[in-house]
């Protein structure tokens, strides 16, 4: 009777233990799911974590156009913080006569955008030449561009603006364009890498079949490989360009007394300008929404592109079967 | 005959090598290796530019004297601090983006808008744009006042570490604001991660968190050096940067000596980074 007994209540502990551990388990399935992206717990922490973040990226932005419509009245208001009761445009027709945009808006496009396709075609090969291809040195040549990677671009520019000076391209876009031809320029070793380190994940079986296919090397890389480097290409071709379109540096030393500069020198000139006036007694409380409106100028464009070049990176990274 | 013909398809290939690379090699020589040895030369030289000609006159080391031992605050006061700086944010830097770029990776609602959003950094902190905004006091959190941080900064830390932590504190935004190319690294070496591996371990009934640590991570590990290598090398040649914005025309010697010191520089810290590097990566290896 007793040992009965006593089973049952085993049996009874062993029940309400195992309905105990079940709940947990549902409970447990639910919070953090079976997959790392299901769980309830998780999903929260995941929008919470992003939508900060987010809100401190976009932060100076909505500053930046909540200043510049903003005209005298609101600018004083001081109930006005974030939403101007009124929508002012005069600081963006001001800012752009001062920026002269639309002639520097046409030469940095020009500009950017001829270095990005060249970088672009030259990284790519010489990308694909450090990844897959043999030749002499190649381990030399492979540390020495880690070494352009690396090297700041300070410690050749003296020599540099002396050896364009030299050429008779002072002044001239050619210091920007001529070394994107060769796969340098603007964090041209950077580009570099980031094709190598793509070429280099590719399966051996791609050149070997390409290469049974009777293909030459040319044939090769411009039908096989260039095309699969889409996604890399997607990559290179953007920063290089927002790069190109934001640098300041190399243009300021070697275009410094042109007079058809892009609009970063443009925006440099302007601020230069506005300072002097500031210290000459004029001041202004526009100043700081002219500066906003100008910003925003420089900045529209390169929204715009990048609005329309991030469609094609998703795509081109779910095209190349890379994404989960 | 055999060997001939091996021998000779291997001569080829070497050719059909060297033929692409030939631009950038071409390249490398003009606008860096010609450059590099010329800022060198001028480093041990009095150079003065005149209308007609540019005249070098011998000096030997005392460009370098003047700037690492007679004239030391043009140099430490500035560089010191700046290194404090970077040996903390380049860890937030990697951290944060890894940590982003794996959220983002995963599938949620909304994941292009927020992922339109984390690319916004790149287009504006390579600019002067990002200049403007520092000087609106947009890089700074309101929490790190609330908090009083600066007091128990001041409190607990020894001196020459309280003031750049502080600085880092203060503009903690803008260490975020540099992490964008870091993200899309990460994003983009993480889906060169095979998902088959991950159905496997998903199989073999692993969860989110082992798999983190034993598959993504180490996965990762080329990416989180390349990103390392990339987030020193874009803080140290910022042209914001104080010492880089030194650099400039005004006397080619002393700047390409100063050029000079400063990459010396960088270059310890970066083969510092690739000992770590080739560390973990044995010791992975060995795991693998």
């Amino acid at each position: 009777m007793k040992i009965v007994k006593r089973g049952s209540e085993t049996a009874a502990r062993l029940y309400a233990d195992h309905r105990l551990r079940n709940g947990l388990e549902v409970l447990r399935y639910r919070l953090l799911g079976a997959e790392i992206d299901k769980g309830l717990l998780f999903k929260l922490f995941v929008y919470v974590i992003l939508i900060n973040v987010a809100f401190i990226y976009i932060k100076p932005i909505l500053y930046m156009v909540t200043t510049m419509v903003k005209d005298a009245q609101n600018i004083l208001d001081p109930t006005v913080i974030w939403v101007p009761r009124t929508i002012f445009l005069g600081h963006l027709q001001q800012a752009s006569e001062m920026l002269n945009y639309g002639k520097s808006f046409l030469i940095s496009i020009s500009l950017a955008s001829s270095v990005a396709v060249l970088q672009v075609f030259s990284c790519a090969i010489a990308g694909y030449a450090f990844a897959r291809l043999d030749f002499p040195f190649k381990k030399v040549w492979g540390a020495l561009l880690l070494f352009t990677f690396i090297m700041p671009p300070q410690i050749t520019i003296l020599p540099s603006i002396m050896l364009f000076k030299e050429f008779g391209w002072l002044n001239t876009f050619l210091p920007m364009v001529v070394p994107a031809i060769f796969g340098h320029g603007l964090k041209g070793a950077m580009f570099v890498i980031i094709y190598r380190s793509f070429y280099s994940t590719l399966p051996k079986e791609l050149d070997e079949a390409a290469r049974m296919d009777g293909a030459g090397p040319f044939r090769m890389f411009f039908r096989v490989m260039f095309p699969i480097s889409r996604s890399a290409t997607v990559v290179v071709v953007l920063f290089s360009f927002v790069w190109n379109w934001n640098d300041f540096y190399f243009p300021s030393l070697f275009m410094f007394t042109a007079e058809n500069v892009p609009l970063s020198i443009t925006l440099a000139r302007m601020a230069g300008e506005m300072k002097l006036a500031e210290g000459a007694g004029e001041i202004t409380v526009y100043a700081e929404a002219i500066k906003m409106a100008a910003s925003f100028l420089i900045i529209m464009p390169l929204l715009v592109v990048y609005l329309f070049a991030q469609r094609w990176f998703i795509e081109g990274v779910e095209r190349t079967g890379l994404v989960e | 005959m055999r060997f001939n013909r091996k021998l000779e398809s291997a001569t080829l290939r070497k050719l059909e090598g060297s033929l692409f690379i030939a631009p950038w090699v071409f390249g490398f020589m003009v606008f860096v290796a010609f450059p590099l040895g010329y800022s060198l030369y001028m480093s041990f030289h009095q150079v003065k530019i005149t209308v007609s000609s540019v005249n070098y006159t011998f000096i030997g080391l005392s460009h370098y004297r003047e700037i690492l031992i007679a004239n030391g605050s043009l140099l430490y006061e500035e560089l010191f601090p700046f290194l404090r700086e970077s040996a903390m944010m380049i860890p937030i830097i990697l951290v944060f983006s890894l940590l982003v770029a794996i959220l983002l990776n995963l599938r949620f609602p909304g994941r292009t808008l927020f992922r339109v959003i984390f690319f916004l950094p790149v287009i504006f902190s390579s600019g002067q744009i990002v200049q403007e905004f520092i000087a609106q006091g947009e890089g700074s959190l309101s929490i790190m006042e609330t908090l009083r941080i600066d007091y128990y900064l001041r409190e607990y830390v020894p001196g020459g570490w309280a003031a750049p932590i502080q600085k880092v504190m203060s503009s903690f935004v803008l260490v975020l604001w540099y992490s964008g190319v870091q993200i899309l690294i990460f994003l983009a070496g993480r889906q060169t991660l095979p998902a088959a591996v991950y159905e496997a371990s998903r199989i073999d009934g692993s969860g989110p968190w082992n798999t983190f640590w034993k598959i993504t991570l180490p996965g990762l590990v080329p990416y989180i050096f390349l990103n390392l290598m990339y987030t020193v090398v874009d803080l140290f040649t910022f042209p914001s940067n104080p010492i880089v914005s030194r650099v400039n025309t005004s006397n080619y010697g002393s700047s390409s000596a100063l050029a000079w010191i400063y990459f010396l520089i960088i270059l310890t810290v970066v083969l510092l980074t690739l000992f770590l590097y080739s560390r973990v990566d044995k010791s992975l290896s060995g795991k693998r």
